[in-house]
């Protein structure tokens, strides 16, 4: 929890209402975003995302695993949050759980898309092997380091990178003798399929304080905030999820605006972070 | 199974008496008092203290010293398999035990009576060790956090595979079976504040498996001092400027 002060938060309530942040950003400015790929070698893919003191790495499994009967011809995707105790001395034991909860659902409704693998941002029907028999089960863990705000853009930020670092193995399926046996598989480990990330949307929470809203607050500003609308917004431009969180209700044609303000700054957002995942995959290759 | 072949390595291509690379980081977690990461070879943890600070659930509190807290927690990734485990489990409530016990032992808990220190482990890779980088990253991180110690705590572990004393298992000789020798020592005072092993081992054997661990706990002191002096350079540069 953040401590302030009434002269504080009027401190930082003037800034917002002026256009000039406590730490020099305009309303609207992300704080730089440095990007790792590859930290755990483990994982299929990953990556390590900061945000000024925020911190987050996301992993990418991939395991063989049965399709849902509802969608035989779907891989399945799970989405994950941990919140370390090292971010915050209170998530310690049980205590970050519904923050986790509720970061967890936030993601999935911005990154999965409905329950038929409708508009999502991995398309699931690529992770099929054979139909009805097996699949990619993609298993994607992100843990909170440390908090300093903002924690959804960048486990989102993360979540991309880190399937952009991601590699499944070829598998070539033998033909099984008979229909309800155990599909037959080669798990090839020298060739390697990558994912096409460019759907992947991005996320951009909004944060009213005031009558104005920021985009990338603080956990001061995050104290101060009246509501947050995390929208996630692909390279097209279109809304893929919405999610309001906390605070006070907002007028609807707020929202609206909201939105149209989020889809101008998630096209500086993809391009920054696009680059920035370029330079971090290209650095990771050159390491010998 | 064979981990030291005949030209003498192990399976990672290591010599009996070798250790995996070591490599640490101060502040690695902008917002707790102090923080370090540990890495030894593929084992890498994060550490963080928050404290002294008020005790926060007053029944806890002890008048006339400080209360030490540790919790440990592994990343669902951090293994080779994904395996989602719950917090709290048997294995995780052990080794914050443990490292608890090892650094209760030599922070002087005397001197800040009536307040509360929390030391958080964060497993991001497991490759065996995971106790020693724990402890390693810890010792770090407390001293990051300007806490006095009366000595900085390293660890090492050691064990005993196809009658060789080997030095720092991972992952693989870790599971093998063999007797697993885990030493946390204060190099200074020349004292032991923790020993654990698993599987039996002869006596003789036994000292020189131990010797061995202690040899590696003074080769991460060693190195630990070195980056904390490196830290302190760079703070003093800093507060010069």
């Amino acid at each position: 929890m953040v401590g302030l002060s009434i002269g504080e938060k009027n401190f930082i309530k003037g800034g917002i209402a002026q256009d000039m942040r406590n730490d020099g950003r305009k309303r609207l400015t992300y704080r730089p975003i440095y990007v790792e790929t590859g930290v755990i070698p483990q994982a299929n893919g990953s990556a390590r995302i900061k945000l000024g003191p925020t911190d987050v790495i996301a992993g990418v499994k991939a395991e063989l695993g049965k399709p849902s009967q509802a969608h035989p011809d779907q891989g399945k995707i799970y989405i994950h949050v941990d919140c370390s105790p090292t971010a915050e001395p209170s998530f310690e034991g049980r205590g970050g759980e519904e923050l986790s909860a509720e970061l967890t659902a936030a993601l999935e409704g911005c990154l999965l898309g409905g329950k038929s693998g409708a508009g999502a941002g991995i398309d699931p029907s690529s992770l099929s092997i054979k139909e009805g028999k097996v699949c990619w089960d993609l298993y994607i863990d992100c843990l909170v380091i440390s908090s300093g705000g903002n924690l959804l853009d960048a486990l989102g930020a993360a979540i991309k990178a880190a399937l952009s670092n991601t590699g499944i193995p070829r598998v070539q399926v033998r033909e099984a003798a008979s229909s309800d046996e155990q599909a037959d598989v080669d798990v090839s480990d020298e060739e390697f399929l990558q994912f096409d990330t460019s759907g992947i949307p991005v996320i951009v929470t909004l944060i009213k304080v005031g009558r104005h809203y920021i985009v990338d607050a603080t956990s001061e500003e995050e104290s101060l905030m009246n509501s947050a609308v995390s929208i996630s917004v692909n390279r097209q431009g279109l809304v893929c999820g919405l999610t309001k969180r906390g605070g006070i209700g907002l007028d609807p044609s707020v929202i609206l605006d909201m939105i149209s303000v989020a889809k101008h700054v998630s096209e500086q957002l993809i391009n920054k972070l696009d680059s920035e995942i370029e330079a971090a995959e290209k650095a990771h290759e050159d390491e010998p | 199974m064979e981990y030291v072949n005949p030209e003498g390595l192990r399976l990672d291509g290591r010599r009996p008496m070798e250790m995996r690379q070591i490599r640490a980081e101060i502040g690695v977690v902008s917002r707790a008092d102090g923080s370090a990461s540990f890495e030894m070879g593929n084992t890498k943890v994060i550490a963080a203290v928050y404290g002294p600070r008020e005790v926060q659930n007053r029944s806890q509190q002890i008048n006339d010293q400080a209360l030490v807290r540790c919790e440990y927690s592994m990343a669902n990734f951090s293994t080779g398999d994904r395996r989602r485990k719950n917090k709290g489990d048997r294995r995780s409530t052990e080794i914050s035990l443990v490292i608890r016990q090892t650094m209760e032992a030599c922070i002087l808990t005397h001197l800040m009576p009536r307040s509360q220190i929390d030391i958080f482990v964060q497993v991001l890779q497991a490759d065996g060790g995971t106790r020693s980088a724990c402890i390693n990253a810890a010792t770090l991180a407390l001293a990051d956090a300007g806490i006095p110690m009366r000595d900085l705590v390293t660890s090492c572990s050691a064990g005993y595979l196809n009658s060789t004393p080997l030095l720092d298992l991972n992952y693989l000789e870790d599971s093998a079976g063999g007797p697993d020798v885990t030493v946390g020592i204060l190099p200074k005072l020349d004292k032991v504040t923790l020993l654990q092993m698993d599987a039996k081992l002869p006596i003789d054997t036994f000292e020189t498996v131990m010797q061995l661990a202690v040899e590696g706990c003074k080769a991460v002191e060693s190195y630990i001092r070195e980056i904390l002096l490196e830290n302190t350079k760079k703070l003093e540069i800093r507060r010069g400027a």
